[in-house]
């Protein structure tokens, strides 16, 4: 099987320290890696969102690139702090549609928002993993709230949208309060992708929203089993989700790099990983070399079209199953 | 030189009238993808304009079955848009009742920076129920505490943009822009806005209006020079007037009705089943400006026309169908041009957010017919100066608005009723 590749960027300054081990490189070369990424078959650039002034906004930084290079996905980091999920799941959802169905979101495990927390009684609901549970069901059901078949535009009748289509969520529970429903239809391939980073999140939080899940080298052992059961307990299937393994590389030579190919895909084949979060060390000129130099050894060659949307590159279906 | 206009285009979805979406050689949905908002902003830089500007509330619009709405959430169009484009200003509408400051402060901030110094944000309260429960709240905050809390949260968000220290801005900070119709609204746009986008139907309350806010921002220590007041303007052009006033005409006859009246008592906040069209409004159904929880600026507007002109229902919505309560100009591009001259001429405005009538065929019309008239008359640029919307508009980078300021905005009754954020 073919694996699918997502590549960990961290855009603000070419100068600045690295952010989750990847060195920062300008906008200008997160363009350029971006056109390489496409044209060696990367699915995802990961957007890092090292802080403000460490890195810039990954949704700004997403929609910026995707305006130059519509072949490669991008996936913004967004953590649940300081963003209410509506603005959030909007916002990405902006996202996808602009890009044609190429975009996902990496929602990060934190705390909250001063407008959702003016509505919800003071509670004793902290827990960081459940937040992040209740805010990925939040963001997936707005997601469907506006079903593409909902848009009809017949000038003829004067029906913009069939309304009975759609429907507020009317979330209501431990950390958030939504309505809903968004006020744009969903986007090529249905839902923007999910992606989920275990550690913080353990399977069962993940399992009934999640897309694609990370996975690092120490917990990589017994991560497919434990994540098959849990999709399994939520209705799921494993073939509906892309679990990753996350690797650190160095820009090596030529033939070092058919060595570490090698290495790699033992290493997915022996935890059934569907492929690799790739953190490349060093500036964009060592990005560059890891592109061209091991990707190939790792992506499917056989692809000559991009696929046709982020789901479809990450080997799931083209377009998202409601999870309704 | 002389002192100039500055133009900005409302990239309203199809275009300001109800039924613009059906315009005849327009693409229904074409507001939905990207690709509508990126082509309408090369033309108006083509164009020279001084800015993009997009409206938004973070809601599904109530009338979507009959009307496009705004769709795509604002920063993802204009940071797509400054992917494509080198110099056109990009304002984006952002709720300061429903965004949280930090977030949002260092978004725009961001965004500014990967465009060049091209950002303006229009500060917004948000109104009604329906967005209210997109974020928990069971229904809307009062209109006073919205306008509290915008000024408190501005303040906050232009004090992080002074501070930072990395991903300068090229112009410095992005630019404050505001709608100030109401009371709270004036208030505000005097405090810190250097952009106002205004509703006026009449040339003489709108001088006195940019008067007044001139004067109000003095008060606050600022220089009334580097204000900007851009009432907004919907334009109909035609190549002949016949051509015009026929255009305007099919862009009634399109209107879907059930929208017309359904905005209307929304937007009043008031119920009109059972006023037929041919009846005039009753005046009891109208109260005081300030006591509506809607759109403060529209309900002005509405009901200076009802008091002046006694319309019927169906008058009232045919006058108002391109919404918003903006002047509609109809007419062919000198005709446009004289009421443009008359009202800068005259004080009234700095310039204009034009909205035309239909997107993107009304726009082309515009640039292609209205700026060069314009530009024959001396009144707008025929090159960009500068690279950054401060630059366009013509503004210096203002002093930070001092948190000491806040006890301005509350007489000694209501200073104890502050709500801590």
């Amino acid at each position: 099987m073919s694996n699918a590749i997502q590549l960990t960027l961290a855009v603000g300054e070419a100068t600045g320290r690295p952010v989750d081990g990847a060195s920062p490189v300008s906008l200008a070369e997160a363009a350029a890696i971006a056109a390489v990424a496409a044209e060696v078959g990367v699915a995802a650039i990961r957007l890092v969102d090292g802080g403000a002034g460490r890195t810039l906004d990954p949704t700004v930084v997403g929609a910026y690139l995707a305006g130059i290079h519509g072949g490669v996905g991008f996936v913004a980091e967004v953590p649940t702090t300081h963003n209410a999920p509506y603005n959030a799941a909007r916002r990405v959802l902006s996202l996808d549609r602009a890009a044609g169905g190429r975009t996902g979101v990496a929602l990060r495990a934190g705390g909250g928002d001063e407008v959702s927390e003016a509505t919800v009684a003071a509670s004793n609901a902290t827990d960081a993993a459940q937040r992040w549970a209740e805010y990925a069901l939040v963001l997936t059901r707005l997601w469907e709230s506006f079903p593409r078949a909902a848009l009809i535009g017949d000038q003829e009748s004067g029906l913009v949208a069939d309304d009975a289509l759609i429907e507020p969520i009317n979330h209501e529970a431990a950390f958030y309060r939504v309505a809903g429903p968004l006020d744009g239809p969903s986007s090529a391939q249905g839902r923007p992708v999910l992606v989920a980073d275990l550690g913080a999140l353990d399977p069962t939080a993940v399992a009934r929203s999640a897309d694609v899940v990370v996975v690092d080298r120490e917990r990589v052992a017994g991560a497919d089993a434990a994540l098959t059961a849990a999709l399994r307990r939520a209705g799921r299937s494993r073939e509906d989700v892309a679990l990753l393994g996350r690797v650190e590389v160095a820009a090596d030579d030529p033939a070092a790099a058919a060595a570490v190919g090698h290495e790699l895909r033992a290493w997915a084949d022996a935890h059934r990983l569907d492929g690799f979060e790739l953190v490349p060390a060093g500036g964009a000129e060592d990005v560059v070399t890891v592109l061209r130099g091991l990707v190939p050894q790792l992506a499917d060659a056989a692809a000559d079209s991009p696929p046709p949307t982020l789901r479809a590159a990450f080997g799931l279906r083209v377009v998202a199953e409601a999870l309704r | 030189m002389s002192r100039q206009l500055h133009i900005n285009v409302n990239i309203l979805n199809a275009g300001v009238f109800g039924g613009s979406w059906r315009f005849p050689n327009t693409d229904g949905t074409a507001s939905y993808r990207i690709e509508h908002y990126t082509s309408i902003a090369k033309k108006a830089e083509e164009a020279k304009l001084d800015a993009v500007f997009l409206a938004d509330s973070p809601l599904l619009d109530p009338s979507i079955k009959h009307r496009t709405g705004n769709n795509l959430e604002p920063t993802t169009v204009l940071a797509r848009i400054a992917a494509q484009t080198e110099r056109i200003g990009l304002i984006g509408t952002l709720s300061s009742s429903y965004n949280d400051p930090a977030e949002l402060a260092r978004r725009l901030a961001d965004l500014d920076h990967v465009s060049g110094g091209r950002i303006g944000w229009n500060v917004v309260t948000t109104a009604g129920p329906v967005a209210a429960r997109n974020f928990g709240r069971t229904s809307e905050p009062e209109h006073a505490s919205r306008y509290r809390r915008a000024a408190e949260f501005t303040e906050r968000v232009i004090a992080d943009w002074a501070g930072r220290t990395q991903f300068a801005s090229p112009q410095g900070r992005p630019v404050v822009v505001q709608a100030g119709g109401s009371s709270d609204g004036r208030r505000l746009a005097s405090r810190v806005a250097e952009v106002i986008f205004s509703a006026d139907q009449d040339l003489d309350h709108a001088r006195a209006f940019r008067t007044e806010i001139r004067n109000g921002a003095a008060e606050f220590g600022r220089s009334p020079e580097e204000i900007v007041v851009l009432p907004g303007l919907s334009t109909v052009v035609g190549s002949t007037e016949a051509e015009a006033k026929a255009r305007r005409e099919l862009l009634d006859d399109i209107l879907p009705d059930a929208y017309a009246r359904n905005r209307l008592a929304s937007q009043l906040g008031i119920s009109l089943d059972g006023l037929r069209d041919d009846e005039p409004i009753p005046a009891e159904l109208l109260i005081h400006p300030d006591e509506a929880g809607g759109s403060q600026s529209f309900y002005r507007v509405v009901k200076e026309i009802i008091d002046r002109e006694r319309p019927t229902l169906g008058r009232l919505l045919k006058k108002l169908s391109g919404g918003g309560g903006h002047r509609i100009l109809v007419g062919t591009p000198e005709q446009i041009a004289d009421d443009v001259e008359t009202w800068f001429r005259a004080g009234a405005a700095d310039g204009f957010n034009v909205m035309p009538d239909v997107l993107p065929s009304g726009f082309d019309d515009f640039a292609d017919h209205v700026i060069p008239e314009l530009q024959r008359r001396g009144l707008f640029r025929t090159e960009y100066d500068g690279m950054t919307l401060r630059e366009h508009l013509g503004l210096g980078l203002p002093a930070v608005p001092a948190a000491a300021h806040e006890r301005h905005l509350l007489d000694p009754y209501q200073e104890g009723q502050v709500i801590s954020l």
